[in-house]
């Protein structure tokens, strides 16, 4: 027996109705560029400190770190018409990050890395809020987003120094070598954790912890390629050299 | 044929426990707009911490008085359709499992060891005995189907050539359901929760059971729809006076949904890392199709009750409506029905805006989510739970129901409640508003540097549809703690108590819907199909394992020491 008529006109307009959704769906994705967050490979390292990473003209990349029950940074200043590609992880639990009032949703898991791009084209306050529950003061997490036409670069607050990070200003290191990848009067620390380094004498040698040691010890015992010798002699303990160890480790990319 | 008596016993407590524990989580509710709008600006009220009692509302509401009634009702429908007695030892073991879970699990809520909402997110941990308690629960819930299913292979020997009853097949179509859901999250449960929280493991991998987590979550909402279509497709045509329009659409709703119900978790996993944006995007699509069955239920049950309001001579192409029985006190079950089906309309369409994709970017988890399933589960499926108890309570005790006029105010209030309530959410979520968030110590704290003075209207619209949502359950609980102490009613003790089972009007037999066979293999291919891909990622990307913490704690749970 046959499917009644009227029925089949219903089934017919439910398949008509699932189409145009569909395609609307599909425009929104492929014609207007609006996509759900990608994956990042769960297995690929996550960083463990936050940063703020400046590429050319007014781009940024954000590594935000969340945790109970905080973002750092917790205030980020940036210039009317800033792209920011956007990196959340999680210190501890999941957590959420919603930027209200734009497309910016995403879920913090442990063990992955989300992301989103934002583009700023009006200035104003952006909320980021937590809306994953994550523990007793979940109502209390959340961070903002400044963005201005006064301001001429990107600023933050509320990044909480490392150990490492700390001994690294301590001991003046910060003097002669930034951690976010700009130029000063030695190497960045940015990045340089395992990689190789072009000497003066025309060798080639891995930064690792024997050879930071040396450094630190006998500076005059060699010089990056393009840099002054004028690093003086560093009094660190074990304890010292193993949390300056793992920050700048933590910096590699 | 009456139901078992000892039967009938087991039902009325599958009934009345889950509504006592639902006063709990009733009153929570109303509690919850008022600490989100500010008029409470504690971490607690009377004890209860808001995180604790949110917890006790989701698991009661969403899981606890759900699954009770779906099992209490399949009991009553497969009897009294396939005129047979069925297991009361079955039935006895299901309820003794599910009283213990469910006990468990309330007990580990109130005394605060299980803060973790009803989603159960790792790594915030709770007691074992909370994990423990929900695996009883379900495990307790999978029994009865499994006593069904020789009764009904026997009914089929004895009436070749039948079609099953309506009402049968969509009980076993719950349960089917049901079976695939939990299967997931008890693997969750068991494997990875129960052994991190005794300190077995010091690990779980969250990725992974956030997707089994979803595996279940997704079609758990289906299972809470599944029983209220079953009195939609059963009950309500004669409930109007009239006729079921096709038999074949309420078969064809039913297989769909089991075919569907499970590929599709992923669309609450739009926002996570760690997967794909093809397995989002396919499993995307799937969810689109179950608008098929839904609209052709709508179009179903529209045309059924035009069928019944023309027989009670209704005129015109839209001045049928007035002809309906929408404030008999005699048929006081209609209104929770109909009501139920007018909700609905509003919860189907804004669930195709949750599900559209890349649109899930601006309502994820904010209160646009908690405003849409007000009008599914606390819509239809509540107003089903509420009519189709009161009625099976008060026929099985051969009670009269006191009164009929106060029964029928309850959907009324509800829907008006409900859609006051979740306008405000909506626009909320609209505006970025999180969802099960203490905002009154906060976003809506006048004295906090985060305050959201454009949350205000939001939260309190909440506020107002909350509070009427409140008095309407009051209003519920007056009418039956009165039905209950009534004394019986000696008309309705001379006649056996029956489900009303409407006739289809058109009774088409259609090869395709006859047989569960092809349809529960064809879900559980397509189910592997959906989501061999994510799975395979997680499980071989997600090395790392999280550590357990506490609500209540940055610190890390000790796993090793925490014994001592």
């Amino acid at each position: 027996m046959a499917i009644n008529v009227l029925e089949k006109r219903a089934m017919l307009g439910a398949v008509a109705f699932v189409a145009v959704s569909l395609a609307l769906i599909a425009y929104a994705t492929w014609g207007l560029g609006i996509n759900v967050p990608t994956c990042i490979p769960l297995g690929s390292k996550p960083y463990d400190q936050a940063s703020v990473l400046k590429h050319e003209g007014k781009n940024y990349e954000v590594h935000y770190i969340t945790r109970m029950w905080a973002f750092e940074p917790s205030v980020l200043r940036v210039p009317t018409g800033s792209t920011l590609d956007l990196y959340a992880v999680t210190k501890d639990v999941t957590h959420g990050f919603e930027i209200t009032g734009t497309n910016v949703n995403l879920m913090v898991v442990p063990g992955a890395i989300a992301n989103s791009r934002i583009h700023f084209a009006k200035p104003g306050i952006y909320t980021i809020v937590c809306h994953e529950f994550c523990g007793k003061n979940h109502q209390n997490m959340n961070s903002r987003i400044e963005v201005s036409d006064a301001f001429a670069d990107y600023s933050v607050e509320g990044l909480p120094a490392s150990p490492g990070m700390k001994l690294l200003d301590a001991k003046g290191c910060l003097a002669c070598h930034t951690v976010d990848g700009s130029a000063s009067v030695g190497p960045t620390f940015k990045g340089a954790w395992g990689t190789t380094l072009q000497l003066e004498d025309g060798s080639i040698r891995t930064l690792d912890s024997a050879l930071f040691l040396q450094k630190v010890h006998d500076p005059t015992a060699f010089v990056v390629k393009g840099y002054p010798p004028v690093m003086p002699v560093i009094q660190l303990t074990d304890d010292e050299t193993e949390q300056i160890e793992a920050y700048l480790e933590g910096l590699r990319q | 044929m009456e139901l078992q008596k000892n039967l009938q016993r087991i039902i009325l407590a599958e009934l009345l426990v889950p509504l006592t524990l639902f006063i709990f989580g009733a009153y929570h509710g109303v509690l919850q707009v008022m600490y989100q709008s500010g008029v409470i600006r504690a971490t607690s009220v009377a004890g209860i911490d808001y995180y604790q009692g949110l917890t006790a509302h989701g698991v009661i509401n969403a899981l606890v008085l759900t699954t009770f009634f779906a099992v209490a009702l399949g009991y009553a429908v497969v009897s009294q359709e396939l005129k047979s007695h069925v297991s009361i030892a079955g039935a006895t073991l299901s309820l003794a499992l599910m009283l213990l879970g469910a006990v468990m699990a309330a007990v580990m809520i109130f005394l605060g060891k299980a803060s973790v909402l009803y989603t159960f997110y790792p790594p915030l941990m709770a007691h074992p005995l909370f994990y423990a308690g929900l695996v009883l629960f379900i495990v307790g819930s999978w029994v009865p189907m499994f006593t069904w299913i020789p009764v009904y292979l026997r009914w089929r020997k004895e009436h070749r050539g039948q079609k099953t009853p309506l009402g049968v097949v969509g009980i076993f179509a719950t349960f089917i359901v049901w079976q695939m859901a939990t299967l997931p999250v008890a693997f969750e449960v068991l494997v990875q929760l129960l052994p991190w929280s005794l300190g077995w493991t010091t690990g779980v991998n969250v990725m992974l059971s956030r997707t089994l987590f979803w595996f279940f979550g997704h079609p758990l909402v289906y299972f809470w729809l599944l029983p209220t279509y079953v009195l939609y497709y059963t009950m309500l045509p004669k409930l109007a006076g009239g006729k079921l329009f096709s038999d074949f659409a309420g078969r064809f709703t039913f297989m769909s949904l089991i075919l569907l119900s499970c590929p599709l978790g992923l669309h609450h996993q739009f926002a996570d890392p760690g997967i794909s944006t093809t397995s989002k995007g396919i499993q995307g699509v799937l969810t689109m199709l179950v608008v098929i069955p839904s609209l052709l239920t709508a179009f179903t049950l529209a045309a059924s009750l035009e069928l019944a309001a023309r027989q009670r001579g209704g005129k015109g192409l839209f001045g049928w409506w007035k002809k309906l029985p929408y404030f008999n006190p005699e048929n006081w079950l209609f209104p929770y029905l109909f009501c139920g089906l007018v909700i609905f309309l509003f919860g189907g369409i804004t669930g195709i805006v949750n599900a559209s994709y890349s649109m899930n970017n601006v309502v994820h988890n904010t209160a646009w989510v908690p405003a849409h399933f007000h009008l599914t589960v606390g819509g239809p499926v509540f107003l089903g739970i509420l009519g189709g108890s009161l009625f099976l309570i008060t026929g099985l005790l051969k009670k009269p129901v006191v009164s009929g006029t106060m029964a029928l105010i309850v959907p009324y209030m509800w829907t008006v409640g409900t859609f006051v309530f979740s306008s405000g959410f909506f626009l909320g979520g609209l505006r970025g508003e999180p969802r099960r968030t203490n905002l009154g110590l906060t976003y809506m704290n006048p004295a906090s540097p985060s305050y959201r003075p454009d949350w205000w209207m939001a939260t309190h619209m909440g506020l107002v549809g909350g509070c009427i949502m409140g008095l309407a359950v009051l209003l519920y609980f007056i009418v039956l703690i009165r039905s209950l102490t009534a004394a019986p009613d000696a008309a309705r003790a001379q006649v056996p108590f029956l489900l009303p089972m409407s006739e289809p009007y058109h009774d088409e037999d259609i090869f395709a819907v006859r047989n569960f066979t092809p349809w529960v293999v064809a879900a559980v291919l397509l189910c592997v199909a959906a989501y061999y891909a994510p799975f395979r990622n997680i499980v071989k990307n997600g090395i790392t394992t999280a550590p357990g913490f506490r609500p209540d704690s940055p610190a890390p749970i000790d796993t090793v020491h925490r014994k001592a």
